[in-house]
């Protein structure tokens, strides 16, 4: 029972932990663009805020999608830091992602469309990478399990490289930051399925968009294996590495994102799966 | 036993004879307690046969058979001269001569033709449950065509005279019977894909006829080999009995290549697409749940003698091509039951795939996908057949109305999609276990495993496109209606419906004991080996893989639920606004997104064909 504690309340803290990451990712971000940048807790001020509005849905099925996208991604999430089957989360945060897009799907809203035909777009180009890195990481250590790859005693960015490359190349993807930000271009479909929801509803977009990143770092500090600090080290660096890009670089087309990620990061993943084969040989 | 088993066939062929003769309303009541008594003999059969129960039929009737095989190429013939279409008679004659040949040189035998073991029986639960719902549906379908009242009985006469042959074709161990039924099933399909007599049936009756035909052809070479060989005579047993033997590699690779073509794989995948023009309840039990898993059957039954050899590492990397090359063809096609019919084949490639590899797991796991994909895709063909006859509408880009004007049919599609691609239904499972087991191949296989993975995972997330595509059509709304109105349908479109809602629903909460139960031991049995299954705290552990219940059941309430929930549910004392469009008044209409295959799809035919080509040359070699 007692190594259950720390994952449940880390789960039950989730969204806390997410909203500093976030608020301290903002002040990163500002920092890098010579900008003071809001206080750290600024997504809890915006939680407040938006808590306080009237509220307007487009429709309830709309309103009630975009809520379950969130309890469903926090509980994909709860199966990741659980220890869960690797693929089962996968699967999971895919389910979720997927609540996303049919709410995006169940307006007569251009802009949200839009937005679902651009997030469908996106999970074809990392769903494959993913699975191919938990089939590589499932060669490496004997087991899908999560709770073995942690303990298991070598870093694994050491014996997977490769696949560690091909995550970096599909996380911005995946987060929706620069250069594969398409599915919320602001500038271009006013922020895509985001686009109808408001107050407490725009509250749970928001706030899944949180777990996501609590998501996508546990998956880079699984590269650390047993070693917190390699684990650490690395999601440091993935976290600098993500507003580097995000600062740095323009948007590119859905077809130039599908180009990059299945002809340069699924190869990539590929030969790290075929590395991890030839080794165990 | 006995009279319970030959039940099952005659059972089909009498009240395939008597529709014809009674009216519609005697005809009704015995089509509906001929359902009944089809599915629950064969479920106390599968209850009850835990042993291979061997019988055989008075050794005159091989005579017979092979009499039938004669009258029924003499047709074929008779087809081919009347539709004048070369094809089928080339492929008539090279059967015709084949057949004569084999019929002098089959060595005499005693042996049992007929053995049933628990694949038969798991094949007969699912061909006669899912057969006696569409027999209940197609009353009315078939009622609503416009034909004369003589082709309305003689469709469904043959829809039972259909029933009785693929229960027969499960339980053959004899080749020469199992050929026979496999060109009558054939026959079938002539018949029903050219039911409605215009000319682009005519033309796709054609195309199914000879492609199914070089499927029986492969099957009488490969009993030719076994003679010659030297095994004895033809039969499953026999072969599987030989099966580290020189020689055996043909044999097996003839057999591959009949079930590929029967499960539409490239390049014959144009006889399923064109299948469509038939009657929905014809889709729904030839060509998705019962003729076409003949295909994944016929690989089961050799597994114990194909696994390992180069012929399945063949057919192994040819599914896993076709398994990604269908998914994106399904994704340029607007014709629901086209898109249905891409998906099905790319699933029987996936069945195909895991039955080749031969593992204790991917056996599990193509029984899983076998049973969950008949009951899913009988559902989606018979509300295709709904928006057909109800809603009058063919086409996807027509459904974005259809949350309005029809709820429950939304619902009903919703969820079978929805079973098909997410947990905990039967078919995800299928595919999870499919990725899992690949990791755990054998060294040398391991290579081979690696780029079956990647099939997987591409396939996989394109058929998560489709979906999501289709899905998203039904699930819009304009937010002005908010009271939700059922549609009511007829009786008979509606019970087959609630009965396949329910049998998912089972099916989902009730899966570990399908597990120990039914699946398990089916996959024990072929591979004569048993395989390990135990309960351990919330996961079941079958062989090496363990499955995880708990995340599984939430799963299951998290998005099934939702998704249905989200359909329901009405929030009161907040406010409405509408879509947000810049401040424009303009009309819209949304469609939804396609990609052209049309450069790639020769491609694909032509790689398919290198494939079988390859299959029969590593076995020659």
């Amino acid at each position: 029972m007692n190594d259950l504690v720390v994952p449940v309340i880390l789960i039950v803290l989730a969204p806390l932990i997410g909203g500093l990451v976030y608020g301290f990712e903002r002040i990163v971000k500002a920092r890098m663009q010579q900008r003071w940048g809001p206080p750290l807790l600024q997504p809890f001020y915006d939680v407040l805020k938006l808590a306080d509005k009237r509220k307007m849905i487009v429709h309830s099925t709309h309103a009630f999608l975009g809520i379950m996208h969130f309890v469903s991604l926090w509980f994909a999430l709860a199966v990741l830091l659980l220890g869960g089957d690797l693929i089962l989360v996968i699967f999971l945060h895919l389910l979720s992602t997927s609540l996303l897009i049919l709410a995006g799907y169940s307006t007569r809203s251009i802009f949200s469309h839009l937005g679902a035909n651009r997030t469908a777009i996106s999970t074809l180009c990392y769903e494959p990478v993913l699975i191919l890195f938990a089939v590589s990481v499932f060669i490496q250590t004997g087991s899908f399990e999560v709770a073995s790859i942690f303990s298991y005693n070598q870093p694994l960015v050491l014996k997977m490289p490769l696949a560690f490359m091909a995550l970096l190349m599909i996380l911005p993807i995946k987060l929706k930051k620069s250069p594969f930000d398409i599915a919320e271009a602001h500038q271009e479909i006013t922020g895509g399925v985001e686009l109808e929801y408001s107050g407490i509803f725009f509250e749970a977009i928001y706030t899944a968009k949180w777990l996501d990143y609590i998501f996508c770092y546990t998956l880079v500090y699984l590269f650390g294996a047993n070693d917190p600090l390699v684990g650490m080290g690395l999601v440091l660096f993935v976290f600098l590495y993500i507003n580097a890009l995000d600062n740095s670089s323009a948007r590119v087309n859905y077809k130039q994102m599908l180009r990059f990620s299945l002809l340069v990061a699924l190869p990539i993943a590929f030969i790290n799966l075929l590395l991890t084969i030839l080794h165990l040989l | 036993m006995y009279p319970l088993i030959i039940s099952l066939f005659i059972v089909p062929v009498i009240i395939s004879g008597l529709v014809v003769i009674f009216p519609k309303s005697i005809s009704r009541l015995l089509i509906i307690a001929a359902s009944f008594l089809l599915s629950g003999l064969s479920l106390y059969l599968f209850i009850t046969i835990n042993e291979p129960y061997r019988f055989s039929i008075p050794h005159t009737m091989n005579e017979v058979v092979a009499g039938a095989d004669i009258l029924l190429l003499f047709y074929f013939g008779f087809v081919a001269i009347i539709r004048k279409s070369w094809l089928v008679g080339l492929m008539t004659a090279l059967q015709l001569g084949a057949l004569i040949y084999l019929l002098t040189v089959i060595p005499a035998s005693d042996a049992v033709q007929f053995i049933v073991d628990k694949l038969s029986v798991f094949m007969f639960l699912l061909i006669n449950v899912i057969s006696s719902l569409i027999a209940v549906f197609s009353i009315k379908y078939i009622d609503e065509e416009d034909c004369s009242s003589f082709r309305k009985k003689y469709f469904m006469s043959i829809l039972f005279w259909f029933i009785a042959v693929m229960n027969l074709l499960v339980c053959s161990d004899n080749m020469e019977y199992f050929f026979l039924f496999f060109e009558l099933t054939t026959l079938a399909s002539f018949l029903f894909i050219g039911f409605r007599k215009d000319e682009t049936s005519v033309k796709n009756a054609l195309t199914a006829l000879w492609m199914n035909q070089v499927g029986g052809l492969a099957i009488l070479i490969a009993m030719f080999f076994i003679i010659k060989n030297g095994y004895g005579i033809p039969t499953f047993s026999n072969l599987l009995a030989h099966s580290s033997a020189a020689g055996i590699l043909l044999p097996l690779a003839l057999l591959s290549v009949a079930a590929l073509i029967k499960g539409a794989q490239m390049p014959f995948s144009k006889w399923l697409l064109g299948a469509m023009v038939a009657p929905t309840p014809v889709s729904a039990l030839l060509h998705s749940s019962t003729m076409v898993k003949i295909a994944p059957f016929i690989i089961l039954r050799l597994s114990p003698a194909l696994k390992n050899t180069p012929v399945a590492s063949v057919v192994i990397v040819l599914t896993a091509f076709v398994f990604v090359a269908s998914a994106i063809a399904a994704l340029s096609q607007d014709n629901l039951k086209r898109i249905l019919a891409h998906s099905t084949i790319a699933l029987l490639a996936l069945m195909i795939m895991m039955g080749a590899v031969g593992t204790p797991v991917t056996l599990v796991a193509c029984l899983i996908l076998i049973l969950f994909h008949g009951i899913s895709k009988c559902m989606l063909f018979l509300n295709a057949g709904i928006l057909e006859r109800v809603f009058h509408f063919k086409e996807t880009s027509d459904m974005d109305k259809l949350a309005e004007t029809g709820p429950f049919t939304s619902f009903v599609i919703t969820i079978g999609f929805m079973s098909l691609l997410l947990p905990p239904f039967g078919a995800f499972i299928g595919k999870w276990f499919s990725i899992e087991t690949l990791g755990s191949l054998a060294t040398h296989q391991k290579l081979l495993g690696s780029l079956v993975i990647v099939a997987i995972a591409c396939g996989g997330a394109v058929l998560s496109l489709l979906y999501f595509k289709v899905l998203g059509l039904l699930i819009t709304r304009s937010g002005n209606q908010d009271k939700i109105k059922f549609e009511k349908l007829n009786l008979f479109y509606a019970i087959p419906i609630y009965f396949l809602i329910g049998i998912m629903l089972l099916s989902v909460l009730s899966f570990p004991f399908l597990m120990t139960t039914c699946f398990v031991p089916v996959a024990s049995q072929i591979l004569v080996m048993p395989i390990e299954i135990a309960t351990i705290g919330w996961s079941i552990h079958i062989g090496s893989m363990t499955l995880p219940i708990i995340p599984l059941l939430i799963a299951f309430l998290l998005v099934p639920v939702t998704i249905i929930l989200a359909m329901l549910i009405r929030f009161k004392n907040v406010d409405r606004a509408k879509e947000y469009m810049c401040g424009e008044k303009i009309d819209y209409s949304f469609s939804s997104f396609y990609f052209s295959t049309d450069k790639a799809t020769p491609y694909f035919s032509v790689i398919g064909i290198l494939f079988f080509v390859a299959l029969i040359v590593v076995a020659i070699v």
